[in-house]
C-alpha cells in the first residue's frame, strides 16, 4: 500500500469527521425490539413512514444499555425515544426517564400500573405485547374432559385431557419446549409458579411449590418424551408428534399460518392461585437527555395510534396494547394467538407473572436454575423437597448479587428479593 | 537388491507427495468450502436455503442481496467501516512502529514494565470500558465520529502492532544500521534507506491485523456511533435473529470487503513469510 493512498484515506477521514459535526434534526428511535433485518426494514418503511423524520436503530441489549447510560451520565445525548421490554425499563432509575403522563395509555390497567415502575407517573408507555399460549390439534378436542371449557382450563383438567389422549392414541401427545433452545424456563417462571404459589422467587421452595412440581411430574407422564429435543413447538404441531403444546406466540405462528384450520389456540391453564401467564410487554420511553423533547413525545403518541399499532402487529407479530379493530386480512397466526392472549389476560383469575427484571447479567443463571430444578425433579426423578432446599441458597445468592427487587406476582421488597 | 531399494525410496517419495498433496487440498478446502457455501446460499432463494440436501450450483437468485441493496444506510455503513479501519491502520502503525523500534534498540528504565503495560490494554473487556469512553466522547464531541471510533480501535490494535514491529526490528542486526552510519547516513537516513525496506512487509502485516481488528469489532462501534455506523455495528448484531437466507447474504457482505483487502496486500504478507514477491 503506497503512502499516497494512505494520505488520501487520512484526508477523506478528516472530511467525514468534519461533516459528522453537522446536526441532524431527526428523532433517534433506540430499540431492542424488531431486531431481525427484515423487521427493522419493515419498521422503517411501513410503521414509521408517517412519523416524520425518524431514525430507527435496533440493537442488542448490551450496546443498547451502555449507550443509554453513557448519554445519561454525560448529560446530553442523541437518543430521542427508547423502545424496550418492561424488564429493561424496570432495571433503570425512574428519574432518568421523562414523565409521560397525559401522552396516552394502554387499554390494560395491569400494563399501565407496570409502566409506572413503582412511581406515581407513567415512566414508559406500553407499546406492544406478546405472550406464551397453548395450542392444540383439533383432533385432540374430542378427548377434552367432561365439563371442561377449553378457554378456562385448570391444570388438573389439562392433565386429565393429556391422559385421555394418551389412553386413546397409545402415545403421549403433550408437547413441551424442553429442548436446548426451548423456552421451558418461562413456563415455570410465568405459568407454573404463579398458578400454584402466587410468586416466583419468594415462594421458590414453599410447600405450594412442592405441589406444583408434583403436578408437573404428572403432566410429564403424558408428555412426548422427545420433548427434551423440542424448541419450536410449531414443528411438532405440524408433524403431529404433539397434539397439545405450550410455547411463545411467535414460535407457534408457522403452524397456524400453514394449516389454519387444523389447530386451535387457547389460554394457559389455571391453578389454585389463579391463571398464571407471562405477558411480554414492550414499551416506549423518553430519556431525560433527549435532544428534541417535543419531537420525541410526538413519536411516542404516534406509536400508540391504532393504525400504527396494527402496522406494528403485521411487522413484528407483537399485539396492540390499545383498543383497535383488527382488520380481517391479518395472518391466521395473528388472529388465533391474538384471541388466546386476549382471553388469557382478560380472564377473571388472571395472575400475570412478569419477565424476570433487574437481574442484569445474572438473568441466564436465574433461568438456568429453574431449568436444573426441572431436570432434577422431573427428568431425574429426585426428591422434590431435597432439590428445592438445595437450590434455595443458590437462588438467594443470584438475587443478592444482582440486587434485583421482587417483581409481580411476588410481593414488592426493599432491596434484593428474599427467598422465603 | 539395489532395484528394490530404489523402489522403496521411490514409494516413500510418492507416498510423501500424496500426503503433501492431500494436506494442501485439505487446508484449501478448510478455507474455501465454507466460503463457497456462503456464496451458494447468498445466491439462493429462501426455499433453497432451507431445503436439504444442498445444491452445489448456485441458482443465481439475487433476492437476498437485493434486500440488502435496498436496506437503508448500507452504503454509508460500508464507507464508514472502510474509513474507520483505514484510520485505525494508519494510527496504529504510526504509533506502534516507533514504539517497537525503541523497545528493540534502546535500553531504558521501566522497559519491561512498559511492555507489560502495552499488553495490559487488552486485559480489560471492551463492554467494561465502553461506558466511560462513551461518556467522555459525548463530552468532548468525539462521539459518533470516524476519528473517535478509530481511536478506540487503535487502542485495541496497538498491543499486537507493537509486538509485531518489536520482533521485526529485533530481527534486523543493529550492525546493518551501524554500517550505514559509517557510510555517511544519519540515524534517520539509515532507518529510511536500510531498515525500512527490510521491515516493510512486516509493517504491512501488522497493518492488516489492525484493519481486521477494526473491521470485526462490534461492541464499541455499536455504542460509539449512531448516525455514522460501521457495517458490523449496522448488520452483525441484527443478523442472529434474522431468517437463514438473510444471515448468509449478510455474512457474505461482511466477509467480501475484508477478503478483497487481504487479496490486495497479499504479496507483502507472503514476503514476510519468506516467499519472494510473486
Amino acid at each position: 500500500m503506497s503512502f499516497k493512498i494512505k494520505l488520501v484515506g487520512a484526508v477523506s477521514a478528516l472530511a467525514v469527521v468534519a461533516s459528522a459535526a453537522a446536526v441532524q434534526a431527526q428523532v433517534l428511535f433506540w430499540s431492542t425490539q424488531a431486531k431481525p433485518v427484515e423487521e427493522a426494514q419493515a419498521m422503517r418503511e411501513n410503521v414509521l413512514a408517517g412519523a416524520g423524520d425518524v431514525d430507527y436503530q435496533p440493537n442488542d441489549g448490551g450496546p443498547w444499555l451502555t449507550r443509554l447510560n453513557a448519554e445519561l451520565q454525560a448529560g446530553s445525548g442523541s437518543i430521542g425515544v427508547l423502545g424496550a421490554l418492561h424488564g429493561d425499563f424496570s432495571a433503570m432509575n425512574p428519574d432518568d426517564l421523562v414523565d409521560l403522563g397525559g401522552l396516552g395509555m394502554s387499554a390494560s390497567d395491569t400494563f399501565n400500573s407496570l409502566a409506572k415502575l413503582g412511581t406515581d407517573n407513567m415512566q414508559y408507555i406500553p407499546w406492544m405485547q406478546a405472550s406464551y399460549i397453548m395450542a392444540a390439534n383439533k383432533e385432540a378436542l374430542q378427548y377434552l374432559p367432561d365439563g371442561a371449557d377449553i378457554d378456562a382450563l385448570t391444570y388438573d383438567q389439562l392433565i386429565e385431557w393429556t391422559a385421555n389422549v394418551h389412553k386413546a392414541t397409545g402415545e403421549a401427545k403433550f408437547g413441551f419446549p424442553a429442548g436446548p433452545k426451548g423456552l421451558k424456563h418461562r413456563f415455570f417462571q410465568g405459568y407454573l409458579y404463579p398458578s400454584y404459589t402466587d410468586g416466583v422467587v419468594r415462594t421458590f421452595a414453599s410447600d405450594a411449590a412442592v405441589t406444583a412440581w408434583e403436578k408437573m411430574r404428572e403432566l410429564w407422564t403424558h408428555t412426548n418424551p422427545a420433548s427434551t429435543n423440542f424448541s419450536f413447538m410449531q414443528e411438532q404441531l405440524l408433524s403431529g408428534d404433539a397434539w397439545i403444546v405450550f410455547d411463545h406466540t411467535s414460535r407457534l405462528a408457522q403452524a397456524f399460518n400453514e394449516r389454519p384450520d387444523d389447530f386451535v389456540a387457547f389460554p394457559a391453564p389455571a391453578g389454585p392461585t389463579g391463571r398464571g401467564f407471562m405477558p411480554v410487554l414492550a414499551g416506549v420511553a423518553i430519556p431525560r437527555t433527549a435532544p428534541d423533547m417535543d419531537a420525541a413525545k410526538a413519536l411516542v403518541q404516534y406509536m400508540l395510534k391504532p393504525e400504527t399499532q396494527i402496522a406494528t402487529l403485521r411487522t413484528t407479530n407483537f399485539f396492540p396494547v390499545v383498543d383497535v379493530d383488527l382488520p380481517d386480512d391479518l395472518p391466521p397466526a395473528v388472529k388465533a394467538a391474538g384471541n388466546a392472549v386476549a382471553k388469557m389476560s382478560g380472564s377473571a383469575d388472571a395472575n400475570p407473572g412478569l419477565l424476570p427484571a433487574g437481574l442484569g447479567a445474572k438473568g441466564g443463571e436465574f433461568s438456568q436454575l429453574y431449568t436444573e430444578t426441572f431436570e432434577r425433579i422431573v427428568l431425574a426423578g429426585q426428591d422434590i423437597r431435597t432439590v428445592l432446599d438445595e437450590h434455595k441458597p443458590r437462588l438467594q445468592a443470584i438475587m443478592d448479587e444482582s440486587g434485583a427487587p421482587c417483581w409481580a406476582p411476588d410481593a414488592a421488597s426493599d432491596g434484593p428479593c428474599p427467598v422465603e | 537388491m539395489t532395484a528394490v531399494t530404489t523402489d522403496t525410496a521411490g514409494d516413500t517419495r510418492r507416498a510423501g507427495r500424496y500426503v503433501y498433496l492431500a494436506s494442501v487440498t485439505l487446508l484449501c478446502a478448510w478455507v474455501l468450502v465454507p466460503l463457497y457455501f456462503l456464496l451458494i446460499n447468498t445466491l439462493s432463494s429462501p426455499e433453497a436455503v432451507n431445503a436439504f440436501p444442498k445444491s452445489f450450483i448456485p441458482e443465481f437468485d439475487l433476492g437476498s442481496l437485493t434486500f440488502f441493496a435496498n436496506f437503508a444506510g448500507m452504503l454509508s455503513a460500508l464507507k464508514n467501516s472502510i474509513l474507520v479501519a483505514g484510520v485505525t491502520m494508519i494510527l496504529s502503525i504510526t504509533i506502534s512502529a516507533p514504539a517497537g523500534y525503541a523497545l528493540s534498540r534502546f535500553d531504558f528504565p521501566g522497559k519491561e514494565l512498559f511492555r507489560l503495560l502495552i499488553l495490559l490494554t487488552r486485559a480489560f473487556p471492551l463492554p467494561l470500558l465502553a461506558l466511560p469512553l462513551a461518556v467522555m466522547f459525548i463530552r468532548t464531541g468525539l462521539d459518533d465520529t470516524v476519528l473517535g471510533l478509530a481511536l478506540v480501535h487503535t487502542t485495541l490494535a496497538i498491543p499486537f502492532a507493537v509486538l509485531i514491529t518489536f520482533s521485526l526490528f529485533s530481527g534486523i542486526p543493529v550492525e546493518l544500521e551501524e554500517a550505514a552510519w559509517t557510510l555517511g547516513c544519519t540515524r534517520l537516513t539509515a532507518f529510511t534507506k536500510v531498515v525500512l525496506p527490510l521491515i516493510l512487509p512486516g509493517i504491512t502485516a501488522s497493518a492488516i491485523f489492525a484493519f481486521v481488528i477494526s473491521w470485526n469489532e462490534v461492541f464499541a462501534a455499536a455504542v460509539l456511533t449512531i448516525e455514522n455506523r460501521t457495517l458490523t455495528a449496522f448488520l452483525l448484531q441484527n443478523l442472529d435473529t434474522s431468517p437463514l437466507h438473510l444471515k448468509f447474504a449478510g455474512g457474505f457482505i461482511l466477509v467480501v470487503p475484508a477478503l478483497i483487502f487481504i487479496f490486495a496486500v497479499r504479496k507483502y504478507l507472503f514476503a514476510m513469510w519468506g516467499i519472494a514477491n510473486r
